[in-house]
């Protein structure tokens, strides 16, 4: 049996992004890609080959979610653990790396395998920088949820592993889904995305209404959702939100630090509204206009309304 | 309460300069407390103010990082561990196994406190792997965290859903920056700063397992920007019609 690529999410969409990556690296190097499932054998998740494990229920906390994948990476040896993420799965793949005693590499990408080497890239430094990192084979390693494209590779072999009785310290009290936003800004063509130029939540529709305009969604800088809490959470854009690439990205009233960059700097086109000219947000722009977004946003839906 | 809270002396990347051949010049790079791991310190100080005790901050950097411990203390921590050796790595597992180092020398804590990811390097590593080499419980992502009766019972925010879990003491948290709204300090408690403690440990005191791989960096590279940065001047009126031009011309309108 050939040395495997294991890939873990407790998102099924996230998974499939994953076995992207496990089937690129195991080509590279003449190994195989598994999707590891916790539970059961979900139906969003698209793998030629994958590993059930039994014994953590089909949801578990991370603490659970770890010790399960620990025992099966015991007892089937694999040379690589590719894990997304997500704030759990950060969580998950910290405590098998410890568990395990192997090396743990985060957000990488551009992975290779040299030998018994493991190489890969990660931004550093709120994106301003790549490093490229190596490590000794067996690791643990995280990748970015919509770095990767879905992997479309089906197949029907499925394996089980019982990982026996698992228990952990945490206990859940209560789990709510948050309300699910009216669209995914990843499937989005254009953007339209607050920050804090915008002084009042009740200013917020004439932004939407340009994104609608432009046949695109809403979305924010961090202080918008976290700190005002005028969008959802998920809405926020960069290192701690989401990762965008729409054909047109217009920044309304955001500076442009590069924690915000880092989630939008691969839109085909950036335009940016602001009214200080020194704003780093120009630098990161195709097309900037330097004035009052309250005078320009609207004249910019009349314009695109006249065009029609 | 005995309390504990890491603080990363972080490079700021914003002051960052470019080397040679597109490298970024790490030495002597100008650093600051990790943006997140303020509202650590001010979680850690309110649990000081509702149960009593101990607030012990602790760093693993270079003897720089005594600044961003300084600041810890002005805010309000009792005192400071500082441990000195190379400037913050990419190998978490390693930084983890040092604070736990570092943290067991103190003694027993109920609580140790971090935040969901460093501003430099944000791997979201540390936290959980610091828990598993203490031997304690874990929680991340924490945005309200309450201590009773031996537990701490905590709401973490997830990116779908948020939990509430419950978890023995001791245990490691992390916060996001939702938990609180850190504090300034003031004048004078940043000159009483430096009069507080702050106990130096070399790392080869520590005798810290360097893990049977390290993680190394090869190279790193200042990203470049290739937009194309044109101004479009104007009233509003004009500027408009001319971006609406441009945009056309771009393909990007539907
Ligand atoms: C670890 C870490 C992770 C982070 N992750 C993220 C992240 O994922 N996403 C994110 O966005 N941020 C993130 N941040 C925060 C980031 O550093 C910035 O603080 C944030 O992006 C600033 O948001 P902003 O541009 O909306 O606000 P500000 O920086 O306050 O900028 C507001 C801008 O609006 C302009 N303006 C004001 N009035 C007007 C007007 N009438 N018309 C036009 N322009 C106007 C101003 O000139 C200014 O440039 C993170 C920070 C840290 C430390
Ligand atoms: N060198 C360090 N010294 C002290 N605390 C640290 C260090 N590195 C990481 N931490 C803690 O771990 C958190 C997450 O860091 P990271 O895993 O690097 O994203 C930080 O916010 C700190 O609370």
């Amino acid at each position: 049996m050939s040395e495997q690529v294991w890939a873990y999410s407790g998102s099924g969409e996230v998974q499939c992004e994953l076995m992207s990556a496990a089937l690129e690296l195991a080509e590279k190097s003449g190994r195989s890609a598994v999707a590891v499932e916790l539970g059961r054998q979900r139906e969003e998740v698209v793998a030629q080959s994958r590993l059930v494990v039994k014994g953590a229920g089909d949801d578990p906390l991370p603490e659970v979610a770890a010790e399960a994948l620990t025992r099966a990476a015991r007892s089937r040896h694999p040379s690589t653990i590719l894990v997304g993420a997500t704030r759990n799965g950060r969580e998950v793949a910290s405590r098998v790396a410890a568990r395990l005693g192997w090396p743990c590499l985060s957000e990488a990408s551009k992975l290779s395998i040299d030998g018994a080497q493991l190489q890969a890239n990660r931004t550093v430094f709120a994106g301003k920088v790549v490093a490229t990192v190596s490590c000794g084979l067996p690791a643990v390693v995280t990748i970015k949820p919509a770095f990767y494209p879905k992997s479309t590779a089906s197949g029907k072999e499925v394996d089980e592993f019982d990982a026996g009785e698992l228990t952990g310290v945490v206990k859940l009290l209560s789990r709510r889904k948050k309300e699910a936003g009216a669209v995914d800004l990843r499937k989005a063509k254009a953007i339209v995305s607050a920050g804090r130029g915008v002084k009042r939540k009740e200013d917020l529709p004439m932004l939407q209404s340009l994104a609608e305009e432009l046949g695109g969604a809403l979305g924010c800088s961090r202080p918008l959702s976290s700190d005002l809490g005028w969008l959802p959470e998920e809405c926020h854009i960069g290192l701690t939100g989401v990762t965008v690439k729409p054909d047109l990205y217009v920044a309304v009233g955001i500076s442009g630090q590069l924690q915000h960059i880092a989630g939008m700097k691969d839109s085909k086109v950036v335009v940016a509204v602001n009214t200080d000219k020194d704003a780093p947000i120009f630098q990161a722009s195709d097309y900037g206009i330097v004035a009052d977004l309250y005078q320009v946003v609207p004249a910019i839906k009349k314009a695109l309304e006249s065009r029609r | 309460m005995r309390i504990a809270v890491c603080v990363k002396h972080a490079i700021d990347e914003t002051e960052l300069k470019t080397g040679p051949g597109g490298r970024p010049v790490l030495e002597g790079a100008a650093c600051k407390v990790s943006v997140f791991d303020k509202n650590a310190v001010e979680e850690a100080l309110r649990m000081r103010s509702a149960q009593g005790g101990e607030v012990v901050a602790f760093t693993i950097g270079s003897e720089d990082a005594r600044k961003s411990l300084k600041e810890a203390l002005a805010m309000g921590a009792d005192r400071g561990v500082l441990v000195v050796g190379a400037q913050a790595s990419l190998d978490t597992g390693r930084t983890a196994r040092t604070i736990a180092a570092a943290v067991k020398k103190e003694g027993a804590f109920d609580v140790v406190l971090c935040s969901e990811g460093s501003s430099d390097t944000y791997s979201g590593q540390v936290p959980p792997m610091l828990a598993e080499a203490l031997g304690t419980a874990y929680v991340g992502y924490a945005r309200k965290i309450q201590l009773e009766g031996g537990k701490a019972k905590v709401e973490r925010l997830l990116e779908d859903s948020v939990e509430e879990v419950e978890a023995p003491m001791p245990v490691v948290v992390s916060v996001v920056s939702e938990i609180n709204e850190p504090r300034y300090p003031t004048l004078i408690q940043i000159m009483q700063a430096s009069k507080k403690p702050v106990q130096e440990i070399p790392e080869s005191q520590l005798a810290v397992d360097p893990g049977s791989s390290p993680v190394a960096v090869l190279g790193m590279s200042v990203q470049t920007s290739s937009r194309k940065r044109v101004i479009i001047e104007g009233g509003p009126e004009d500027a408009a019609a001319k971006l609406i031009q441009e945009l056309e011309k771009e393909g990007v309108l539907r």
